[in-house]
């Protein structure tokens, strides 16, 4: 029997008097036992399934079609009733785990009030249960850690609790709204397994909701796509990762960064996908705009699914052609021959003591003992996980930070004792790109104010030169130049980032320090930057530090990488031969975090394309 | 929990004796540098220079300023506030009949304070997205613009004067005597068993209390219903909610003890405030407590009493902060953590 | 922005009652009927001219020495306004000025500044400007003084606590990496970002200099004697309560529309200038 059945199902939003609909036309059915995976990039309405399921939406939404959880109908039966479902047969797994834990309850105390609700009379055997339920998620020392707080715990522990309490019921349908895209790469592998592992053993349901198509494949049993609210594919997982029949799936995996190959482009989807107000604008086929198989007839009318295989179906016209769009091959000027040497880092560390009060200090050692360097051209990478002190060491290169040991030469000059003409020195030759786009753009100045804020400081330019040097940098990084008058809460995640790195490159410096800049982005917009960082560096000539948690992306921009581990760096050398033969048992953990299935896949994909890693000129 | 707490809170006992220390230099500093002579004013204004002089020297302000400071200070740590140059009375007697009464007015006051904040908070957040709220709103900011002194003076013409139904001067009817003991005057009452006399303080209790509780609770309705309205965004309100956790619950069990945070630190600040506003709500209620001792001072350049009942006002203040700070603390496990 | 300030009906409302009072302050010999200090003894306690025994020259009444009450009550204005704006500009400078200072360096100055804070702080607004004035004497500029003395505090904590978020902001890095001075950073990136919150405060405080005048002039220790002032009136009425009950409501009535007017328009600033509040309106 289905678990559930979505039938015809629409989410709309009313804005104004005009309601749209923000999901549309979504049917499938769950079996029990088995896992749809739900992929699509984020604004798709991936969310609002779950929400939907719970009727627990955001003021102004509204659900009609057909939801019936094990026969019952979800939107007609009363609210009460429905309340009654949920944390019993119906439970859900959040995307943040520290903030989806109630800050000032105990973990104990949390998972008390659930397992009170769920009926368990004693005190004694809910805390009996409570323990059973943390030793089954692999938390360790379950009696501390009930007495403890949300922020005295990590990301992943966390989440283990919430995935104990989500089991506690036994419930028949669990909802995983993106639960691991909060975590670290080593943390990500092992909430998956272990969400794997429970539902295995429970026989439960699971609607697994992710931006990784890859994860996505990995999981599930069914793979449902969604794009703009409207479903794009649906299908075995296996199928739809090994043959993907819509465009959109096809784009967003060759889009998609791998660690174990590097030379191959990454496909970049122009544009982006339409919000709720541009829906109503595109005519026929959502995809339309941004799609590479388009012709006119998409334009005609909403592509309805249809099948192309045994449970497979496609709302595309032209799906028989999605096999053929290719990734484009990199390009000879993607490469650059290496220049003089611009930067040596020797035996750098950074202390910080933080004062408390007037005279109280404490000491911490984020950054030991680093030694690298850098050469015109080139870039480099700096993986590791959150806290391992990879910002630490931008913020030092750029000379944000000073270090408390060792010497920082730039462009043939000290500057490691952050005097005023050493900071002149380095903000001439360095330059950083932000990692929060948000943070990183004061939202009160205009684009073309941000971007000439060099010019700004240096205090000649009229306001006639900036918006001219503005609109050449806009055009740089592939921005319209209307776009310079308008402001940053007016522009898209990728947009902004555009515009940060345009800002970096106004002083033209030799050398850019980029952290991070394309995590909590989409694929395909991270594509778009990705290609966007090489074609820059054919045109203009400058060497890059890329600081980043995702391995893929560093394999694809750098030829050098540095692991960092707790402020030092454990294993470093070129990027192939850290990423294929790692020697420090960090990287290993590192790599093997990568979704599975995967090697196999970029062996495919080399295949096709006619390299083999062994191709790779570092 | 106790063995964190405790250094916490020792730590910030010896920040406040820090503190009163600064405060005593200052308060010494405002009334001896600054242009006003205390020796002049508190002699009749026939008085020759000669005798202002002889005077001066009679309480010891002809000597440096240090040492007058020290002098000071000296006595105040063996208890000795000084003698009132207008009562001709020990200080330290003045304040301590004085204290209690204050101390009963602004904790009657404080109770109301937080029983309408908290109420009037719950109420406000729940009208939120309905067509009142935009008149409610503005309700609380004309409570808002209305300071003690006005509610003080507002209640009586019309709960004292026009309808004649409360008492509105002093502690007691002139009739009835102080009970001996303590001057927390209602305590002293109940525990000696004569409820005619408490239940007549009460009464004369009630328009001042009100007066200062009401004034300050709009401040404390407006941060409840703000963080309440922020503290339901998170997460885990959201979880809850899905994990079919009633409303109430969500509201009571989850959401009203994070929005209690922000609301207590204000509480603190205001309770400070509030603490300061017995002063005129004293003297418009003719209630002998410390702001009519301290008013009575100002006017007669009563120097020895000024300071002394500043430093009073102070203690209080840092005892209301240290309590409000620890309730934070229980009640807040991330700063407790650190 | 500065358009949706002005069509904000809170904005409007109090800019309105704030204009009145501060045209009845600045026009008060013109507008006045009487002199307000001239005394008339043989009609004191009139009631206004309306009632019973009301004397349609003395159109609210006169008080105990037979002043013209609505002479006095527009009088009053004077000192409340000036004390008003005065007061509240240079409190606001002043925590202001250490706010951004102690909230954008950081470090000893910022506890330095946070402990100077705290010791206000220990005392109650009311009982430190009165022991200011004390040790100042009565006058206009002494109130203005007293007030800056003790109100700064309150800009200061609220706006270090902001500078604060703002501070970690990386557009404020980056603006330092643009080769942008400290005294630049604050000036460009971070005054901006709190001037909503610093206009707002500046409104809110007025009121409370308006407040804190009436208590001081109520006990005496604000203006001199022959100055008419609100809180002096309040006094005086209290002696007459029960013969002139009308006398008390009058200046309290000021009072109250003084700061309503204030608060009113603080409030209406903070909504229409409040980022988060406008952000949330848009999405
Ligand atoms: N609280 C909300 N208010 C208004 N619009 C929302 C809200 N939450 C989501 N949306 C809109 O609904 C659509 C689907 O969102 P969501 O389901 O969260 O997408 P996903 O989970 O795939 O990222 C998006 O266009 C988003 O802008
Ligand atoms: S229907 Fe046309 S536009 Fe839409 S995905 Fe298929 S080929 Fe592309
Ligand atoms: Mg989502």
């Amino acid at each position: 029997m289905s678990i559930l059945a979505v039938d015809n199902l629409e989410v709309s939003a009313r804005i104004g008097t005009a309601r749209i609909p923000v999901v549309s036309g979504l049917g499938f059915t769950l079996q029990r036992g088995s896992v749809l995976g739900v992929v699509g990039e984020s604004g798709a309405g991936k969310s609002m399934i779950g929400r939907a399921i719970a009727q627990i939406l955001p003021q102004g939404f509204s659900v009609t079609g057909g939801l019936s959880f094990l026969g019952q109908d979800l939107i007609g039966m009363p609210a009460e009733q429905r309340r009654m479902l949920l944390g019993r047969d119906i439970a859900f797994v959040p995307q943040e785990p520290l903030s989806g834990l109630n800050p000032v309850l105990t973990i104990g105390a949390q998972i008390d009030e659930h397992l009170a609700r769920l009926g368990i009379g004693a005190k004694r055997a809910r805390r009996d249960y409570a323990l059973d339920m943390l030793n089954a998620v692999r938390l360790p020392r379950p009696a501390d850690i009930l007495g403890k707080y949300a922020h005295q715990l990590s990301g992943g522990m966390c989440q283990r609790v919430l995935i104990a309490m989500a089991f506690a019921s036994r419930p028949k349908l669990l909802i995983a709204d993106e639960p691991t895209t909060a975590l670290d790469v080593t943390t990500q592998s092992r909430i998956v397994e272990l969400i794997r592992d429970l539902q295995r053993s429970e026989g439960t349901s699971v609607i697994f909701i992710t931006h990784d198509l890859r994860l996505a494949a990995d999981i599930s049993d069914q793979v449902l796509v969604l794009y703009a609210g409207r479903l794009a594919e649906y299908g075995p997982a296996k199928e739809i990762f090994a043959d993907a029949a819509h465009p959109y799936t096809r784009c967003l995996q060759l889009s998609n960064p791998s660690v174990h190959a590097s030379r191959i482009g990454l496909y970049s989807l122009p544009d982006r996908m339409p919000g709720i107000s541009a829906l109503g604008s595109i005519a026929g086929c959502l995809f339309g705009p941004r799609c590479p198989n388009v012709i006119d007839a998409c334009r005609e009318k909403t592509p309805r699914a249809v099948s192309v295989g045994e449970g497979h179906d496609v709302a595309c016209i032209r799906s028989d052609l999605t096999a053929r769009i290719d990734p484009p091959l990199r390009q000879a000027i993607d490469k650059k021959p290496y220049g003089a040497s611009l930067l040596t880092v020797e035996s750098v560390s950074k202390t910080f003591s933080m004062t408390s009060g007037i005279f109280r200090r404490t000491n911490f050692q984020a950054v030991r003992n680093i030694n690298f360097t850098l050469q015109q051209n080139e870039f480099v990478g700096i993986v590791g996980e959150s806290g391992s002190g990879k910002s630490t060491v931008a913020r030092l290169l750029c000379g944000l930070e000073t270090a408390t040991e060792g010497k920082l030469v730039l462009a043939g000059r000290d500057v490691t004792g952050g005097d005023k003409v050493s900071r002149q020195h380095q903000r001439a030759h360095i330059q950083m790109v932000f990692q929060d786009p948000q943070s990183a753009l004061n939202p009160r100045r205009s684009v073309a104010s941000i971007i000439t804020q060099a010019m700004e400081a240096a205090g000649q330019a009229t306001w006639r030169d900036r918006l001219a040097k503005a609109e050449a940098l806009l055009h740089e990084v592939g921005l319209p130049s209307d776009a310079a008058l308008r402001f940053p809460s007016e522009l898209s995640g990728g947009q902004k980032q555009r515009v940060n790195i345009a800002r970096a490159l106004c002083r033209a410096p030799e050398i850019l320090v980029a952290d991070e800049i394309v995590s909590g982005l989409d694929v395909s917009v991270q594509a778009q930057l990705l290609n966007l960082l090489l074609r820059l560096r054919s045109e203009r000539s400058f060497s890059m530090v890329l600081i980043s948690h995702d391995l893929a992306v560093v394999r694809y921009l750098c030829d050098r990488v540095f692991v960092m581990h707790k402020g030092e760096f454990v294993e470093a050398g070129p990027t192939a031969d850290v990423f294929d033969h790692p020697q420090h048992p960090y990287t290993e953990s590192l790599l093997a975090a990568v979704p599975r299935d995967f090697v196999a896949d970029a062996a495919r994909r080399d295949r096709r394309n006619g390299i083999s890693p062994a191709d790779e000129i570092v | 929990m106790l063995t964190t707490i405790v250094p916490l809170i020792g730590r910030r006992l010896i920040a406040s004796i820090f503190i009163l220390l600064v405060v005593s230099v200052l308060l010494f500093l405002v009334l001896h540098v600054l242009p006003v002579d205390p020796a002049a004013m508190s002699m009749p204004p026939t008085a020759t220079i000669a005798e202002i002089e002889a005077h001066r020297r009679e309480m010891g302000m002809d000597q440096p300023l240090w040492d007058q400071y020290a002098i000071w200070l000296v006595k105040l740590l063996q208890g000795d506030l000084g003698t009132s140059i207008h009562f001709k009375r020990s200080v330290w007697g003045l304040i301590a009949d004085a204290l209690p009464a204050t101390i009963e007015l602004a904790f009657l006051s404080m109770l109301i304070a937080t029983v309408f904040g908290i109420g009037g908070g719950l109420l406000l957040f729940a009208s939120r997205g309905s067509y009142a709220e935009p008149a409610i709103d503005l309700v609380t900011i004309v409570l808002l613009s209305i300071p003690e002194f006005l509610w003080a003076l507002f209640f009586i013409l019309i709960f004292g004067v026009a309808l004649n139904v409360l008492p509105f001067t002093g502690r007691l009817d002139a009739d009835l005597r102080l009970p001996e003991g303590s001057n927390f005057l209602l305590l002293n009452a109940l525990f000696s068993g004569q409820f005619a006399i408490f239940w007549n303080a009460l009464k004369h209790m009630v328009l001042p209390c009100f007066a200062l509780g009401i004034a300050f609770s709009p401040a404390i309705m407006r941060v409840l219903r703000s963080s309440l309205i922020d503290v339901y965004q998170d997460d885990y309100i959201h979880l809850a909610r899905l994990r079919g956790v009633t409303e109430t619950r969500i509201l009571l069990g989850h959401a009203l003890k994070n929005a209690i945070l922000p609301t207590l630190s204000l509480m603190g600040v205001q309770f400070g405030f509030l603490f300061g506003g017995t002063l005129l709500v004293e003297v418009i209620f003719s209630y002998p407590g410390l702001g009519s001792v301290m008013v009575d001072a100002v006017r007669n350049a009563d120097l020895p009493i000024i300071q002394a009942v500043g430093l009073a006002y102070c203690v209080v203040v840092l005892v209301i902060n240290t309590v409000v700070d620890t309730l934070y603390l229980v009640l807040n496990p991330k700063l407790r953590a650190q | 922005m500065l358009r949706s300030v002005f069509r904000s009906s809170r904005v409007l409302i109090g800019l309105t009652i704030v204009g009145i009072l501060v045209v009845c302050a600045i026009f008060a010999p013109l507008i006045a009927p009487h002199d307000p200090n001239e005394q008339n003894l043989v009609s004191i306690l009139l009631p206004p001219a309306w009632s019973e025994g009301g004397d349609p020259s003395f159109l609210l009444g006169t008080d105990s020495l037979g002043r013209d009450v609505l002479s006095r009550l527009i009088f009053g204005a004077r000192v409340a306004m000036t004390v008003a704006v005065l007061a509240s500009l240079g409190a606001m400078i002043v925590g202001a000025v250490l706010a951004y200072i102690a909230g954008y360096f950081g470090g000893r100055i910022d506890a330095l500044i946070g402990r100077a804070v705290d010791v206000w702080m220990s005392f109650p607004p009311v009982i430190l400007s009165l022991i200011l004035m004390v040790g100042l004497g009565v006058g206009l500029r002494n109130v203005i003084f007293a007030i800056v003395a003790v109100d700064w505090t309150r800009f200061c904590r609220v706006i270090r606590s902001e500078v604060l978020v703002v501070r970690r902001k990386d557009y404020i890095a980056a603006a330092q990496l643009m080769g942008f001075s400290h005294p630049r950073v604050i000036v460009k990136e971070i005054v901006p970002a709190t001037l909503p919150l610093l206009i707002t405060l500046l409104s809110m405080e007025m009121g409370i200099a308006v407040i804190v005048e009436a208590i001081l002039s109520f006990v005496g220790m604000s203006v001199s004697a022959n100055t008419p002032a609100w809180g002096q009136m309040v006094a005086d009425a209290r002696q007459t309560i029960y013969e002139a009950p009308w006398n008390l409501f009058l200046p309290i009535f000021a009072i109250f529309l003084a700061v309503l007017g204030f608060n009113i328009l603080g409030d209406g600033l903070r909504r229409t200038l409040d980022v988060r509040l406008i952000a949330r309106g848009r999405t």
